[in-house]
């Protein structure tokens, strides 16, 4: 009998959903048993990352790489299953987009320590301590995978072959991108697999009109009609600027899209277009005779509605948009030379309008977490 | 792909900050590697047929024209492509004069910044289409809303210039405003008597046949542009054939109903089924449903009955339709009203008895109107004092802002007409400024000054003034503490637009002032257009003012529908429009209200969005606005400007 191909699925900086999502599969496991290898997976299997080191490169068939880049291990863990791997897949949005962790890259690593370890009233801490790299204690050195300065998505660290959406992936579609990476079928290196070519508009079967908001109603504020489109009803439903595929299960439970899938093909920045699309169908009324600074009050007295802008626009893709994160912050330092290969690899040129804006990603670090060599 | 780039030196103009031979160094990098031909003055006759000659001899796949702006001579260029052959979409011009030339000191900078541009322009001169221009016959038909003094007088001179006028008009009759007035300022004609001549023309006259006269009709949507508008219009009901009533009045004699009429200021009472006021034009009354006792169940037919021609000509179960007709060029005229002056504290009107704003004060002038022309006190009596006050709401920053220009002249006709009538009633002015500009004005000023029973008194501000009734039930005005009785208070409102005009505006996407007025393209060169093309503007709508300079306005539109729209005329359409992707087009309908143009329909079948590429104008709105990215603006493609940026960029 000839060796099945070796399935690995991997978590860096994730909440372990995606590695739910696919037990989910639930008796369909059994088929990928029958075709796959599943030979690590540190949420479920004993393997080590010495085996890994141990198997000769490409030795993987696919592995499913869930989370984002937080740590120096995560990248490490990712160079090393690139390495290993013939087919790479970024699985799920913290590895397509940077997803929550990514909301990090709104403040600096320091802030972030101070906040998480020093300044939450809940903390006892009276010594102040926070984790570095490498913490001196009377017992001796201790070693933690340092922090990068930003958390990236896994193709700004290393060559993606593949992008699954979802937060997490809906599990009939992980069933897909298993049978179309058995068939061996594959669609053109970059693309997104497992998932629709539409929005979630296309999914969900609520009645849509011609759109003109009012204003923007947040969920605990009323009990949405279970028909109508939730965006008429003012609630910010992502739906329209979000990849399909999902089959809408958010807006059927009568709960606005928080935009899981990321941006359709053809968007390069989801949060963008969804500002742009909101701008255009925002009514702020009669504006005839108003001043500027009137109407300017009526637009920000309109969009006090919306609490968290970086939350609700870029929950999921903040690492792979054009904003990124917070610029200019003077506690990192650009890595040079970069992460992986001696360069640092952009989203696929496929992905939407990064052509002709191609740039080298922020592969920053901290200073504390010092530049990795190769 | 052979591209070339054409550097315009514009004789020293750009020479001498641009050095074309280092734009020949540059281009050697740039994508594909163009040529560059250096001419002096390619919009010159000279400079155009070497281009052209270069276009044919060298036959490049695409075009960099580094010149002025494009709003310059794109369109001499682009003629050039065309005549040497080629697309004129695949040219794409680079403002090396006014954005760098121009503006930039430093010849090494301008040299560089113009090298960056050029680089812009053939990066995305290369994901250029060509393109093609649709042409379409404009419609020299007209479109004139509000027949008041500008509509009418715009619409019977395009009549009479062989064009074919809608005229809509949400009143029962026509004549505006001032047909309901007795006489006008400044040479006192008879108001009814100075328009029926152009009122009987319009309705009967050789031309009123290509005149298409709606009463008791509202725009309710359009689409299209210039040359090519669709106009859908609400017809409501008057129950009574135009074509066929000869106004006898005999079924307002039978009618039972009755109530107050507000085309006589509320003065007088009508009946159901009645006349707008005497000597209305068009001569046929028109029936109030709501007031009708038909409307509560009762089965009268008595105007019906009455009617001496016959069965026909009074319909009862006549019912609202929307008519369809398509127009080259729409003119607004509709007119102003007067500021509510209920709305300004201490006036009174509204709560006093006679106090009057100047239309009512207009129709109690009139012979037609509830006193038939007397001027009387509500107790029946002549006044022994009468107050005018200007400037009510007008120039006044609480109110209006802005000083209205006519009511000086119509309160010094007032004062006029009551000495006529009432030799020994005093008369006070109560004025902020005084307003009486022209050769004509001073006339009916000059009356008032020398009129021993008259006295104009200057106040600050509104506030200053009070109108009350006094212990002995006289009215009085406490103008600075100081107490005059005054039998009979004349206000005089600001003029303001007429009702309907924020809806208009919202219609046809025109634009309007801070004061609601319709916005002029410019308000010198330009003021009888809009801000959309193939609107016009005539009359009070676009501000205050008399009859004289609405007529003038009136016959001002119709210059521009006449230049611009003769039959027969092709025009092209840009094509430079948006199409929606529909492989990915979700459905969720965001671009449809988006649309300035109404150019988006939800093809409900599909489940898809389409554009009208005769309706689309190309802006661009819906290609931000689609989360999806479905939708492509031509010319201007995400990838064309991408490309554009990255160039630039480098």
């Amino acid at each position: 009998m000839p060796e099945k191909p070796k399935l690995a699925i991997y978590w860096a900086a994730s909440c372990g959903g995606c590695e739910i999502a696919v037990v989910n599969l639930h008796e369909k496991l059994l088929e990928v048993d029958a075709a796959l290898d599943l030979m690590f997976c540190p949420c479920l299997l004993d393997t080590k990352k010495k085996d890994i080191e141990a198997l000769p490169d490409g030795a993987i068939a696919v592995t499913l790489f869930n989370g984002a880049l937080r740590t120096e291990e995560n990248v490490e863990m990712a160079r090393l299953l690139r390495r290993k791997s013939r087919i790479l897949v970024a699985f799920g949005s913290c590895a397509k987009g940077g997803c929550i962790p990514a909301l990090a890259n709104f403040t600096t690593t320091d802030e972030l320590l101070a906040t998480l370890y020093r300044d939450n009233p809940s903390l006892d801490n009276p010594e102040a301590l926070i984790p570095a790299g490498t913490t001196s204690m009377p017992e001796g050195d201790i070693h933690l995978p340092a922090l990068l300065g930003r958390v990236l998505h896994l193709a700004q660290a290393v060559e993606v072959d593949y992008y699954v959406p979802g937060c997490p992936p809906e599990s009939h579609q992980i069933w897909n991108v298993i049978e179309t990476i058995l068939s061996g079928d594959l669609p053109p290196k970059g693309s997104t697999i497992g998932c629709g070519t539409l929005t979630v508009c296309d999914d969900c079967d609520r009645t849509k009109e011609d759109k003109r908001i009012t204003a923007f109603r947040r969920s605990y504020e009323f009990y949405p009609d279970p028909t109508a489109c939730l965006l008429e009803q003012g609630l910010l439903c992502m739906g329209i600027a979000t990849r399909s595929g999902c089959g809408a299960p958010c807006t059927k439970a009568n709960m606005p899209c928080s935009g899981c899938y990321g941006a359709p093909d053809g968007v390069s920045d989801q949060g963008a277009a969804m500002v742009a699309a909101l701008g255009s169908v925002m009514d702020i009324g009669d504006t005839a005779g108003l001043s500027e600074e009137a109407i300017a009050g009526r637009v920000d007295a309109f969009l006090a509605a919306v609490p968290d802008y970086a939350g609700l626009f870029y929950k999921y893709t903040l690492a792979s948009s054009t904003l990124g994160g917070r610029v200019g912050s003077s506690k990192s330092t650009p890595l040079s030379p970069p992460l992986s290969g001696g360069k640092c690899s952009a989203p696929p040129l496929t992905r939407g309008g990064r052509e002709g804006l191609t740039q080298v990603p922020d592969c920053n670090l901290s200073k504390q977490s010092g530049e990795i060599a190769e | 792909m052979k591209i070339g780039i054409y550097f315009c030196n514009c004789g020293s103009n750009i020479a001498d900050k641009i050095s074309s031979a280092a734009v020949i160094e540059a281009a050697r990098s740039f994508p594909d590697q163009p040529f560059v031909n250096i001419l002096d003055f390619i919009c010159s006759e000279d400079g155009r047929l070497r281009f052209e000659e270069s276009l044919k001899s060298e036959q490049p796949d695409r075009v960099v024209v580094a010149a002025c702006s494009p709003r310059d001579h794109e369109a001499t260029f682009r003629r050039c492509m065309t005549a040497a052959g080629m697309n004129p979409y695949l040219l794409q011009m680079v403002n090396i004069r006014e954005q760098v030339a121009w503006v930039t000191e430093d010849p090494q900078v301008a040299t560089d910044k113009a090298i960056r541009a050029i680089r812009g322009a053939v990066g995305r001169v290369r994901l250029q289409q060509p393109l093609e221009r649709k042409q379409l016959e404009v419609c020299p038909d007209a479109l004139v809303i509000g027949a008041g003094p500008a509509g009418m007088k715009a619409a019977l001179s395009l009549a009479e210039a062989g064009r074919s006028v809608v005229l809509v008009e949400r009143t029962p009759f026509i004549g505006g405003l001032p047909v309901r007035f007795e006489e006008l300022f400044p040479a006192l004609e008879c108001a009814p008597c100075m328009l029926e001549p152009l009122m009987g023309d319009l309705l009967h006259g050789d031309c009123a046949g290509r005149i298409e006269l709606m009463t008791m009709a509202e725009l309710v949507e359009v689409t299209g542009f210039y040359g090519n508008f669709i106009a859908k219009i609400r017809q409501k009901p008057r129950q009574v054939s135009l074509h066929d009533c000869i106004g006898c009045g005999e079924c307002a004699a039978a009618c039972p109903a009755t109530t107050m009429n507000g085309f006589n200021s509320s003065a007088s009472e009508r009946k159901a089924i009645d006349f707008a006021f005497a000597g209305v034009l068009p001569n046929a009354p028109f029936l109030l449903e709501g007031v009708c006792v038909r409307s509560k169940g009762e089965d009268c037919r008595a105007c019906k009955d009455a009617c001496p021609m016959g069965a026909d000509v009074i319909n009862l179960e006549e019912v609202e339709t929307v008519v369809e007709r398509r127009i080259g060029s729409i003119i607004l005229a509709t007119g102003a009203g007067l500021y509510d002056a209920a709305h300004v504290p201490g006036m009174g009107l509204g709560s006093l008895p006679d106090v009057y704003d100047a239309l009512q004060f207009e129709r109690m002038l009139s012979s037609t109107g509830p006193t038939s022309g007397e001027i009387m006190t509500a107790n029946g009596s002549a006044p022994a004092s009468v107050a005018i006050i200007h400037c009510v709401g007008s120039l006044d920053e609480d109110h209006n802002p802005y000083c209205s220009g006519i009511c000086c002249q119509y309160a010094f006709k007032f004062n006029h007409l009551i000495s006529a009538k009432l030799p020994d009633t005093i008369i006070t002015h109560y004025h902020r400024e005084l307003t009486v500009p022209g050769k004509e004005a001073h006339t009916l000023f000059q009356q008032a000054v020398q009129n021993t029973n008259t006295c104009l008194k200057r106040y600050e501000r509104i506030t200053d003034l009070a109108v009350s009734l006094a212990d002995d039930g006289r009215l009085q005005v406490s103008a600075h503490g100081e107490l005059e009785p005054a039998d009979l208070v004349i206000l005089c409102p600001a003029v303001i637009p007429a009702a309907g005009a924020d809806s208009l505006s919202a219609l046809l996407d025109v634009s309007r002032d801070s004061s609601g007025f319709f916005r002029e393209l410019h308000g010198r060169l330009d003021a009888a257009q809009s801000t959309i093309k193939g609107v016009y503007l005539a009359g009070a709508c676009q501000g205050p003012m008399d009859i004289q300079k609405a007529m003038l306005a009136g016959m001002a539109s119709v210059g521009h529908t006449l230049a611009g729209l003769q039959p027969g005329r092709i025009i092209e359409i840009e094509p430079i429009t948006a199409e929606v992707d529909e492989t990915r087009c979700a459905g969720c309908r965001l671009c449809i209200s988006v649309c300035p143009y109404h150019a988006i329909t939800f093809d409900t079948e599909q489940n898809r969005s389409r554009v009208n590429a005769v309706l689309c104008h190309g802006c661009g709105t819906c290609v931000t606005a689609c989360p999806a990215g479905a939708i492509n603006g031509h010319h201007f493609t995400n990838a064309q400007i991408m490309a554009e940026i990255e160039g630039v960029l480098k």
